[in-house]
């Protein structure tokens, strides 16, 4: 509430405005993306009736849409002190614990939300995701592939940053260059690509293959079946068909050098010149 | 905030942006192989959406949200700059994910779809989000 407070500051000579006005009227600007006014509005409703559990639940979940975690948990928490079985104070938590990798306690808020209320599609939807990376084996220490990796082999295209190649439950085969935070990239990225599964079920798009990230820096450019996962760091401006081709030609490579594939690696010829066979290694972790 | 920023925000664009942010999905939706967009806040509220009557709204844009949410923290977790588009690729379809000031903007596509068209779409598009909600807005 301090927080909220300090961040939205009534003006003064405001209109008179009644707490159920105010808390309607920033609904209204919630649903036009409009935050700061709405929680203009709710911080005046919390001035008038400090205890009114509505705007402290509106509180959280505009804290929640400015990216802010911890007073987010905070009003949520204010809410399921005042009502332990709200589920949507249920549900609000339990998205911040998926943020913050604590899926026990994601998966046990949801759960105590589905009790209450069996139908609540946001909370089902979530909480079948976090069953299924439950269900998920943890990555293993050594790679599970059927035959010794030549994966020092791999080259990366010559405007080439950064080659991951692992598994989708996070385990890092290798990457290059070699880095010590590969293995933290690795499980990021199967993270990413379990959460852009379950949205592509959702939507009836089906099983994914491809993805590209875009950043203010790169453009990660990522293929995988499921099973495997090889993802390549090129800079932003790459043309997206040849960031494709990029990633295809180091897909068959790694299938052939991992023993997944019967034949020998495309041709499909890089758009940039290969590095040097002096180039950085790649490491393989095994 | 700044109290006349505020004020403008206030007395004239009450209902504009509203409007606004629907347009923005519908003209989205109208591209060549698009099936359909949503505009979803980082807590998983739906602000506008035009989907498919198999897909149900709720429940994608509370994956979508999350999806968003997780390539920006972990963007933050490693050090590196957040996510500005992404997309993912299926047997039956693309998804297109774009972060904007007030949410992320969800495109569902037809498999063949031009990525190039639909990446300018989505650029137009965050373009006006700025372009309608004043500087301060989102960040109070």
């Amino acid at each position: 509430m301090t927080i909220l407070r300090r961040l939205w500051t009534p003006r003064d000579g405001r209109e008179p405005l009644s707490v159920p006005d105010a808390l309607r009227r920033a609904e209204l600007r919630r649903r036009e993306g409009r935050y700061a006014e709405a929680g203009a509005l709710v911080a005046r409703a919390l001035e008038i009736d400090a205890g009114n559990l509505h705007a402290h639940l509106l509180a959280a979940y505009l804290h929640v849409a400015r990216r802010a975690t911890a007073p987010a948990k905070e009003e949520f928490h204010w809410v399921l002190g005042h009502d332990p079985n709200h589920a949507r104070a249920l549900l609000g938590l339990a998205r911040i614990a998926f943020e913050e990798r604590d899926t026990r306690t994601c998966h046990d808020l949801l759960r105590r939300a589905l009790r209450f209320y069996p139908e609540f599609p946001e909370a089902s939807a979530l909480l079948e995701l976090v069953r299924a990376r439950e269900a998920a084996p943890p990555a293993p220490v050594a790679p599970a592939v059927p035959s010794a990796p030549r994966v020092e082999r791999l080259r990366l295209p010559g405007t080439g940053r950064a080659l991951i190649i692992g598994r989708a439950d996070g385990g890092l085969i290798a990457s290059q260059p070699v880095t010590d935070d590969a293995k933290d990239v690795s499980e990021a990225l199967a993270r990413m690509l379990h959460v852009a599964t379950a949205v592509l079920r959702r939507a009836a798009l089906g099983p994914l293959h491809r993805a590209i990230v875009q950043d203010g820096r790169d453009a990660v450019f990522t293929r995988t079946d499921g099973e495997l996962v090889v993802s390549l760091a090129l800079p932003r401006a790459t043309d997206p068909t040849q960031g494709l081709l990029d990633v295809n030609r180091l897909w068959s490579a790694t299938q052939h050098e991992l023993g997944l594939a019967a034949g020998p690696p495309a041709a499909a010829p890089s758009s940039t010149p290969a590095d040097t066979p002096g180039a950085a290694p790649t490491r393989r972790v095994s | 905030m700044s109290g006349p920023r505020l004020k403008l925000a206030l007395e004239h664009d009450s209902a504009s942006r509203g409007r606004h942010v629907r347009d923005i999905v519908q003209e989205l939706k109208r591209l060549y192989g698009v099936r359909g967009a949503l505009i979803v806040a980082p807590d998983g509220f739906v602000i506008a959406a035009e989907l498919p009557g198999t897909v149900e709204v709720d429940s994608l844009a509370a994956l979508a949200a999350t999806l968003g949410r997780e390539l920006e923290t972990s963007a933050t977790r490693m050090g590196r700059p957040s996510f500005s588009t992404a997309l993912f690729s299926a047997d039956d379809g693309t998804m297109f994910l774009a972060a904007s000031r007030i949410g992320y903007i969800v495109v569902l596509a037809e498999a063949q779809v031009s990525v190039q068209a639909i990446r300018v779409a989505l650029a137009d598009a965050i373009a006006l989000i700025e372009a309608a909600w004043a500087p301060g807005e989102a960040t109070g």
